[in-house]
């Protein structure tokens, strides 16, 4: 590379600009080919011969796991904020989708994207409830949201409670889908989510909210509306945990109390969150894929997958509190910064590309 | 009708109160939202029923063995995992006190199984007039035990150098270790009160529901909601909103219908945290939130 040839004793201004800029563009081509290249294995993966349909539902479940981990992350990763209730938009999400489904016979990707969009305008209004609480205090109020839209599904009858509603099968555009089908609609709907996440976080909006996360002091007297960026985050991380919720359960064309009004939920999504790293876009698919598999491989020994799962989340805490993909991208992002340092870019911008660390608050 | 919705409000509030006081104990000394508290109640509640069964033994010696195994519980959950992230933010401190959760859920179901259990020592609901009101004599019982909890912590926190040395970490832990005060045994002691409380929670709570690894699950949040109360800081604060939640949700179980009891509690918590963050009773405190 070109940097290499660069005397580094004061090199010229504008060789060197030049130079970090191509070498910033590389790796960010490394990595859309990087994440090009996972998409199309996971759309080449129904054609092994040996995959069957069950493989592909539970792929898809793992991919539900992996969006509504997106949506968490959004606000622990982004935003600083924690949600101990995601599991309410899960529910949200999959009761607007079978209820529409059910009642006006309406598809699965338009149930998707209301589920979603309905799951968003709580997510709002959440934020703007708990405006004034961080911390702790947001974790028992999101706590008590779950529990909240849990009893309700559980109670009001148009939700037929433990009953639980039974869905047509799916269909897209008037063709029904198969397991593969149903595969391919949550995989396209993931790169749809990731690409979103992506550029939320190189936004305005995005930086609004990191700057929230990092001081929301110094975030506001700079301008940044807490109040409206706040409940932006919310309803963005709503409305991605909603879709994911809406497919959870048109994945087994069922939804009932039985699943929904469980706290299991709200608390795995977090799980995947904080296992995989909140604030990387590679950190919610590590944690997805952890939280989906290990009850799945364990089946017959549900005690012991919680007990691993105890055990593994303590481990990451105590040996990788920024999570599993914090450890694997470690090393690839100090070697691109000495990379930019030797190409003469400013340690500052180099320091930039770093997450910042999550304050003690 | 109203003061006997009243009276067993308050009976069911007090053992909310055990697990409320556990949370801000722990929370205010260490920072740490408590998910285990429930599940340390939970094994001792199936601990007292090996100790009752299995080995024959009394009620109030099971009580005593159990105590001791909660509060060895609390101490080793210090110990082994929550030492050794003290100074990590607080996400980490509560996702860490969710492996212990998840830990202790699948160790019970392991050992114990998933089924529900019916636990030995039944609710005695002998109707007992008092006040004007009948009231069940397992509620009467449950509320002395409670008071008299409640008077224990008491006394440890005013007159033992302990509860003293206790109350000084809570207000400022540096100017605690500089006055001498042995902080991490005083840490390591929160945890052992957390466990003391739970033993109660559980045997106290059992015969009134069941035995089963997410028995404390919808106690805990409700300890969860008094405890925001007192601004998650005060004790006071925290037994007045637990028994404000029995009382409530007896109440609207009473004259709206069984299933709006559930939801009573989380109602109160999104209203509460909406309109007054900082509690309702209690040092209106800002802390590093």
């Amino acid at each position: 590379m070109a940097n290499r040839t660069t005397p580094s004793a004061a090199p010229a201004e504008g060789t060197n600009r030049a130079a970090v800029a191509k070498l910033r563009n590389t790796f960010q081509a490394q990595n859309w080919i990087l994440a090009i290249l996972f998409f199309a294995a996971c759309f080449a993966f129904p054609v092994l011969p040996f995959v069957e349909g069950w493989m592909a539902s539970q792929a898809a479940l793992i991919i539900i796991y992996i969006m509504a981990a997106q949506g968490v992350s959004i606000l622990t990763g982004y935003t600083g904020l924690v949600t101990v209730g995601h599991g309410g938009f899960l529910a949200i999400g999959a009761y607007t989708a079978a209820l529409l489904m059910k009642y006006t016979g309406l598809s699965i990707i338009p149930g998707m994207i209301l589920g979603g969009l309905v799951s968003a305008v709580f997510g709002f209004a959440l934020g703007l409830v708990f405006l004034r609480l961080a911390g702790a205090f947001m974790a028992i109020g999101t706590l008590g949201f779950a529990f909240f839209i849990g009893s309700i599904v559980n109670n009001v009858p148009i939700f037929e409670g433990r009953t639980g509603i039974s869905l047509p099968p799916n269909t897209v555009f008037g063709f029904e889908i198969d397991d593969f089908g149903f595969y391919y609609v949550a995989l396209a709907t993931l790169a749809l989510t990731t690409l979103f996440v992506y550029s939320l976080v190189r936004s305005g909006v995005g930086r609004a909210f990191k700057a929230l996360r990092d001081s929301d002091k110094a975030a506001e007297s700079s301008g940044v509306n807490r109040l409206l960026y706040r409940s932006l985050s919310f309803s963005i991380s709503a409305f991605i945990t909603g879709m994911a919720g809406a497919l959870n359960g048109l994945i087994v064309n069922y939804v009932s109390a039985e699943v929904y009004a469980d706290i299991w939920y709200s608390v795995d999504i977090l799980v995947a969150a904080v296992v995989g790293g909140s604030a990387t876009l590679f950190g919610p698919f590590v944690g997805g894929l952890f939280v989906a598999m290990v009850p799945f491989y364990l089946e017959e020994f549900a005690d012991f997958a919680f007990i691993l799962k105890g055990v593994v989340l303590i481990a990451v805490l105590l040996l990788a509190p920024a999570g599993v993909a914090e450890v694997v991208s470690r090393p690839v992002r100090a070697w691109r910064q000495r990379k930019l340092l030797e190409a003469g870019g400013s340690p500052e911008l180099a320091q930039a590309q770093a997450p910042a660390a999550r304050d003690k608050s | 009708m109203l003061g006997q919705l009243i009276m067993s409000g308050v009976a069911t509030g007090s053992l909310y109160a055990l697990t409320a006081v556990a949370v801000v104990v722990v929370f205010r000394n260490t920072r740490t939202i408590n998910l285990a508290q429930g599940d340390f109640a939970m094994i001792g509640a199936f601990l007292a029923i090996v100790f009752l069964k299995a080995l024959g033994l009394n009620y109030y010696a099971t009580i005593a063995l159990t105590v001791v195994c909660c509060m060895a519980l609390g101490v080793l959950t210090e110990r082994l995992i929550m030492r050794r992230i003290a100074d990590a933010d607080w996400l980490t401190l509560f996702t860490a006190t969710l492996g212990v959760y998840y830990i202790l859920h699948g160790v019970s179901g392991w050992i114990w199984g998933r089924d529900t259990k019916a636990f030995p020592v039944t609710f005695d609901a002998t109707p007992v007039h008092i006040l004007g009101t009948i009231v069940s004599e397992g509620h009467l019982v449950n509320l002395a035990w409670a008071l008299g909890i409640g008077l224990v912590l008491f006394a440890f926190f005013r007159y033992t150098k302990q509860g003293i040395a206790m109350r000084a970490v809570t207000d400022d832990p540096e100017t605690a270790e500089l006055m001498g005060i042995p902080v991490r045994f005083i840490v390591m002691l929160t945890w052992a009160m957390a466990g003391f409380l739970a033993a109660f929670a559980g045997i106290l709570t059992a015969p009134i529901i069941y035995v089963a690894p997410e028995m404390m699950d919808e106690v805990l949040i409700k300890g969860y909601v008094a405890a925001v109360f007192g601004g998650l800081y005060s004790i006071p604060g925290a037994i007045i909103g637990a028994i404000l939640i029995g009382i409530a949700e007896n109440l609207a179980g009473g004259y709206l219908g069984a299933h709006f009891k559930v939801s009573t509690a989380f109602v109160m918590i999104v209203v509460l945290l909406a309109f007054r963050p900082q509690g309702l009773i209690g040092i209106q405190r800002r802390r590093e939130v």
